[in-house]
C-alpha cells in the first residue's frame, strides 16, 4: 500500500501600510494543483478586506488567484489553504534516465529550450560557469551530474534566513555562501542549464519532519527546490539534501522565483510597514 | 516653359509612372496628362498650399524625439486596380495566417511541437508575452489592426518588408493626405477614379464593436492614448473623433474585478472594447512595468476574464518579431495550405547555421543588417552606406548575439516622380497598407501610406534625416471618363502669388542608394 500523507497548508500574508490605501491589485500563486504525485482535496484564497477573486491558470500551469480591493485599508491579509495527499518520492530521485547525448540532440534542445536559458535570477558569471563543466567532466550521467550539482550547492551555501531577499541573483548567493531555498535551487538550476540540462525552479510547501506526528500543527515554509529533465523529471529537495516526497507540496513551476511569486500586486497609497508570512501545515493522516 | 518632366531621369529603382522614359504607364496617365503642361511655377504655389495646409493643422511626426513636418509630396503614388488586388489578397492572407500562429503560440503551440518553426525563435522573443497565454478572444481576433510594409523591387513585384501587428501607426496621414491631395489637385480626382479611403474609421469601429466580450449588444468602445506627448496623439485623437468614440488616457479608466469603466462627468461608464495605442509593456502595471503611469491595473485579467476586449491584443508582438518574419511563408503554408501571395525579402538568419553568419560577416557592407525586435527603423544598418569603422562594431555585435540580427538584400525600391526644387525627380518609395479584421474577413483600406525619401539639403547620409510621405491612389477598374475629365478643368485651389514658391533648394545631385537610409529611417515615424 502506497505510503501517502496528506496534508493541510495554510499560508498567510499579511501587508501594513503607512496610512490609508484605496486600492490594491494582486495576484497569489498559493494553490497547488493535481498532478502525478499530489492531489489536491481542497483549496482556496481568501482575502481581508474582502474581494472577489478570480482564478485562471498561467503558462506554466500555476493556478492564480488573482483580486482587487477597493476598499481604503491599511492592511491587506491573504489566507490560502488547502488540502493535499502527497506521494513519497518514488520515481523522482532514481533510474538511469537520459545521457548527455539524448539532452544534446537536437530535438531535446528544441523542446525544453525555455529551460534551458539563463534568467535574470539563474545566470551565472564565469567560476560558476567552470563549476558546472567541472562537476559535469566527473560525471558519466546526467542524474549523476545533477545530484553532485546539488550536493555540492548544498554543501557550499549555509542555509541563512534572511541572508537574502527575494531578488537575490544565484551569483550573489554563492558569493556570499549564503541563502535560503530559493537562491540554493536557482544556483542548481543555473548549474544544471550550464551544461545543457533542462532544470527548473518549483515553489511549494515542506513539511519540516519526516515523522510528522498526524494532527499536530507546525510551523512550516514556504518552500523551493529544483526538478531536472534527465529522459523524465526528477526532483531533490537541495536545501535539506533530502528526496522531494511526502513532505512536499508543489505549488507551481517556472524558470525561476519570477515565474512563480507567491504574491504580487500593484496598489495606490503610503509605503509598505511591514510584511508578514506564516505558514502552518498539519499532517492529517 | 520649362516641362515639369525635363531632365527626369530613371532611377536604380523599378519606376512606378514611366516604363520607359517618357512613356507613363496605364495607370498614370490621367495623372501624367495633368501634370505635364503645368509649369513648375504653378505646381509649386500649389506644393506650397499643400505644405500649408499640413504645418497649420500640426501634422508632424516624431524621429529620434524630435517633431518634424511629415511633408506631403504633390505627385501621387497610383496603384492599378489589379496590382491592388495581389496586395489586397496578400496582406489578407498574411494577416491570417498570423492570427492563427498567434492563437496557437498563446495557446496549445501546436506548431512548436510540430517544429514548423524552432521554439527558440518564440521563447527568445522580447515580444513573447507569457502573461497573453490563455487570453482568449472570442471572435478570434488579436491583430484588429495591421500595417504590413510593402516594398516594390527591381521588377516591381511588392514583397513584404515586415509586419506591424501591436499598435500600427500612420493612418492618419492616409485620410490627411487625401483630404489635402483633393484640395490641391481636384482635376486629377475627377479624372481618375480612386478608391476612397475615408470609410476607414467605420471599419475600424465595426471591426471593435464585431470584437466585444459575449453578450455585450451595444459595446462601448475607447481610444487609449499615452496622451498628448506622444509622437502619434494627433492620429489617436482623429480616431476617436471619426469613430464617435472617446478618447481616454489611463488615469481616466478604472478596473473593478475584472470590469473597466470610464470615469466621465456623467459618472462611470463601462467600456468594453478598448483600443489601446500604448505598447503592451506600459498597460498594465499588475502584469508589465508596475511604473506605468499611462497603463490601467487590471485590464489583462479583464481581457483574460472575457469582459474587456483589448484591440490589439497583448503579446502580438511575437508574430511581428523579424526572425519569425523568415518563417510567415512557412506559417502560411502550414495554417492555410495556401502558397504565400507576397513574397518576403530574401534575408538570412544568423542564429541557425555558423556558414550563413560567416557569409553574411563576410557582406556586411552589401547587405542591411536589422535589429529583429528593433522597432520601425531603429538600429538598421545599411552595409553599402556605413563606414569601415560602423561595420566593424556592428560586426561585433552580430557576432556576440546573432539571434539578435537578420540580414536583408539590399533592395533597390520603387521609384516615383517627386517634386525637388521645381522639377520632378525619381524618389523611392514604400507602401504600409492598413489592414483591419473584423473576425470575418480582413478588409484592407484601398491606399495605405507611401513614404518617400527625399533628401533634404547636402548630400550627407545619416538618419536625422527625415521623409516624406504621398497620397496613394489605388485606381477602381474601368476607364476614365472624358465627361468627368473635360468637368474638372476648370481652374484648381486658391492660389498664392507665384514668388511664393517653395524654395528651391540645393541641386541634389545624382540620386543614389543613400535614399535608401533615408527610407529606412523614415520607417521608424509612423511606426
Amino acid at each position: 500500500m502506497v505510503q501517502s500523507w496528506r496534508l493541510r497548508v495554510q499560508h498567510k500574508t499579511g501587508f501594513t501600510y503607512a496610512g490609508k490605501v484605496s486600492s490594491s491589485y494582486n495576484e497569489a500563486r498559493m494553490s497547488p494543483r493535481n498532478e502525478p504525485h499530489q492531489a489536491v482535496l481542497d483549496a482556496r484564497v481568501e482575502v481581508w478586506p474582502p474581494a472577489r477573486t478570480y482564478k485562471y491558470e498561467d503558462y506554466w500551469g500555476t493556478a492564480v488567484t488573482a483580486f482587487d480591493v477597493h476598499a481604503a485599508h491599511e492592511a491587506l491579509q491573504v489566507t490560502a489553504t488547502a488540502t493535499v495527499e502527497t506521494l513519497p518520492a518514488g520515481d523522482r530521485l532514481t533510474g538511469d534516465g537520459a545521457s548527455w547525448a539524448d539532452l544534446a540532440a537536437p530535438e531535446s534542445v528544441d523542446r525544453w529550450h525555455e529551460l534551458l536559458l539563463p534568467t535574470p535570477r539563474t545566470a551565472l558569471d564565469e567560476e560558476l560557469t567552470e563549476l558546472a563543466e567541472s562537476i559535469k567532466s566527473a560525471h558519466a550521467t546526467p542524474q549523476a551530474f545533477a545530484m553532485a550539482v546539488s550536493e555540492r550547492v548544498r554543501a557550499e551555501v549555509e542555509y541563512q534566513p534572511g541572508a537574502t531577499g527575494v531578488q537575490t541573483d544565484a551569483v550573489h548567493a554563492w558569493r556570499q555562501r549564503k541563502g535560503v531555498c530559493q537562491d540554493i535551487s536557482h544556483l542548481v538550476v543555473g548549474l544544471l542549464r550550464a551544461v545543457g540540462m533542462p532544470a527548473r525552479y518549483v515553489s511549494g510547501y515542506l513539511h519540516p519532519s519526516s515523522s510528522a506526528a498526524v494532527g499536530e500543527t507546525v510551523v512550516g515554509q514556504s518552500h523551493a527546490w529544483p526538478e531536472w529533465w534527465a529522459g523524465r523529471w526528477m526532483a531533490f529537495d537541495a536545501t535539506n539534501g533530502i528526496p522531494v516526497g511526502e513532505q512536499h507540496v508543489v505549488v507551481g513551476r517556472g524558470r525561476e522565483y519570477g515565474d512563480v511569486p507567491p504574491l504580487k500586486g500593484v496598489y495606490s497609497g503610503p509605503e509598505n510597514t511591514g510584511q508578514g508570512v506564516e505558514v502552518a501545515i498539519t499532517r492529517l493522516r | 516653359m520649362a516641362d515639369l518632366f525635363e531632365d527626369y531621369r530613371l532611377g536604380p529603382g523599378w519606376d512606378e509612372m514611366f516604363g520607359e522614359a517618357s512613356m507613363p504607364r496605364a495607370s498614370y496617365e490621367a495623372l501624367h496628362a495633368t501634370l505635364q503642361p503645368l509649369s513648375s511655377a504653378e505646381l509649386g504655389v500649389r506644393a506650397d498650399v499643400l505644405a500649408r495646409a499640413f504645418l497649420d493643422q500640426g501634422i508632424t511626426f516624431a524621429l529620434k524625439g524630435v517633431e518634424r513636418p511629415f511633408p506631403l509630396d504633390i505627385v501621387p503614388r497610383i496603384i492599378a486596380a489589379d496590382e491592388w488586388r495581389t496586395v489586397e489578397a496578400g496582406v489578407g492572407q498574411r494577416i491570417r495566417a498570423l492570427e492563427a500562429f498567434l492563437a496557437d503560440v498563446y495557446g496549445a503551440a501546436q506548431v512548436l511541437a510540430d517544429g514548423v518553426v524552432p521554439r527558440k525563435v518564440v521563447v527568445t522573443s522580447a515580444h513573447f508575452h507569457r502573461e497573453a497565454a490563455g487570453i482568449t478572444p472570442h471572435n478570434g481576433v488579436r491583430i484588429h489592426v495591421a500595417g504590413v510594409d510593402l516594398i516594390r523591387d527591381e521588377q516591381g513585384t511588392f514583397r513584404v518588408l515586415e509586419d506591424n501587428v501591436r499598435v500600427p501607426s500612420g493612418v492618419s496621414y492616409v485620410m490627411e493626405n487625401r483630404r489635402a491631395m483633393a484640395h490641391v489637385l481636384p482635376e486629377v480626382f475627377a479624372s481618375t477614379r480612386v478608391q476612397p479611403v475615408d470609410s476607414y474609421p467605420a471599419q475600424l469601429l465595426r471591426a471593435l464593436r464585431a470584437a466585444a466580450p459575449v453578450g455585450v449588444s451595444e459595446p462601448t468602445v475607447v481610444v487609449l492614448t499615452p496622451g498628448v506627448f506622444n509622437s502619434a496623439y494627433f492620429e489617436h485623437a482623429l480616431l476617436a473623433r471619426e469613430m464617435g468614440v472617446e478618447l481616454v488616457e489611463g488615469r481616466d479608466l478604472i478596473c473593478v474585478g475584472n470590469e473597466v469603466a470610464m470615469r466621465t462627468t456623467a459618472g462611470e461608464q463601462r467600456v468594453d472594447v478598448i483600443y489601446r495605442r500604448i505598447d503592451d509593456e506600459f498597460l498594465d502595471p499588475v502584469h508589465f512595468r508596475a511604473d506605468s503611469v499611462v497603463g490601467c491595473a487590471g485590464l489583462l485579467n479583464a481581457a483574460r476574464a472575457g469582459r474587456v476586449t483589448i484591440a490589439n491584443a497583448v503579446g502580438n508582438g511575437v508574430a511581428d518579431d523579424k526572425l519569425l518574419y523568415t518563417y510567415v511563408p512557412d506559417l502560411i503554408r502550414y495554417y492555410l495550405d495556401e502558397e504565400p501571395i507576397l513574397p518576403n525579402v530574401e534575408t538570412y538568419r544568423l542564429d541557425d547555421d555558423a556558414d550563413v553568419l560567416a557569409h553574411v560577416l563576410d557582406r556586411l557592407d552589401e547587405l542591411v543588417i536589422k535589429p529583429v525586435d528593433g522597432s520601425g527603423g531603429a538600429g538598421i544598418v545599411i552595409g553599402s552606406q556605413a563606414t569601415d569603422q560602423e561595420l566593424a562594431r556592428l560586426r561585433e555585435r552580430v557576432e556576440k548575439d546573432p539571434r539578435g540580427w537578420i540580414a536583408q538584400r539590399e533592395v533597390a525600391l520603387s521609384m516615383v516622380p517627386t517634386l525637388v526644387g521645381n522639377r520632378l525627380r525619381a524618389r523611392h518609395v514604400d507602401l504600409r497598407p492598413f489592414a483591419v479584421n473584423d473576425g470575418e474577413k480582413v478588409w484592407v483600406l484601398p491606399g495605405g501610406l507611401t513614404r518617400v525619401a527625399l533628401p533634404e539639403g547636402a548630400l550627407v547620409v545619416n538618419s536625422s534625416q527625415g521623409g516624406g510621405s504621398k497620397d496613394t491612389w489605388v485606381l477602381t477598374d474601368g476607364l476614365t471618363d472624358p465627361a468627368v475629365l473635360e468637368e474638372a478643368l476648370d481652374p484648381p485651389v486658391t492660389v498664392a502669388p507665384a514668388s511664393q514658391g517653395p524654395d528651391p533648394g540645393p541641386d541634389l545631385g545624382p540620386v543614389s542608394a543613400q535614399q535608401q537610409q533615408q527610407q529606412q529611417a523614415a520607417r521608424s515615424t509612423p511606426c
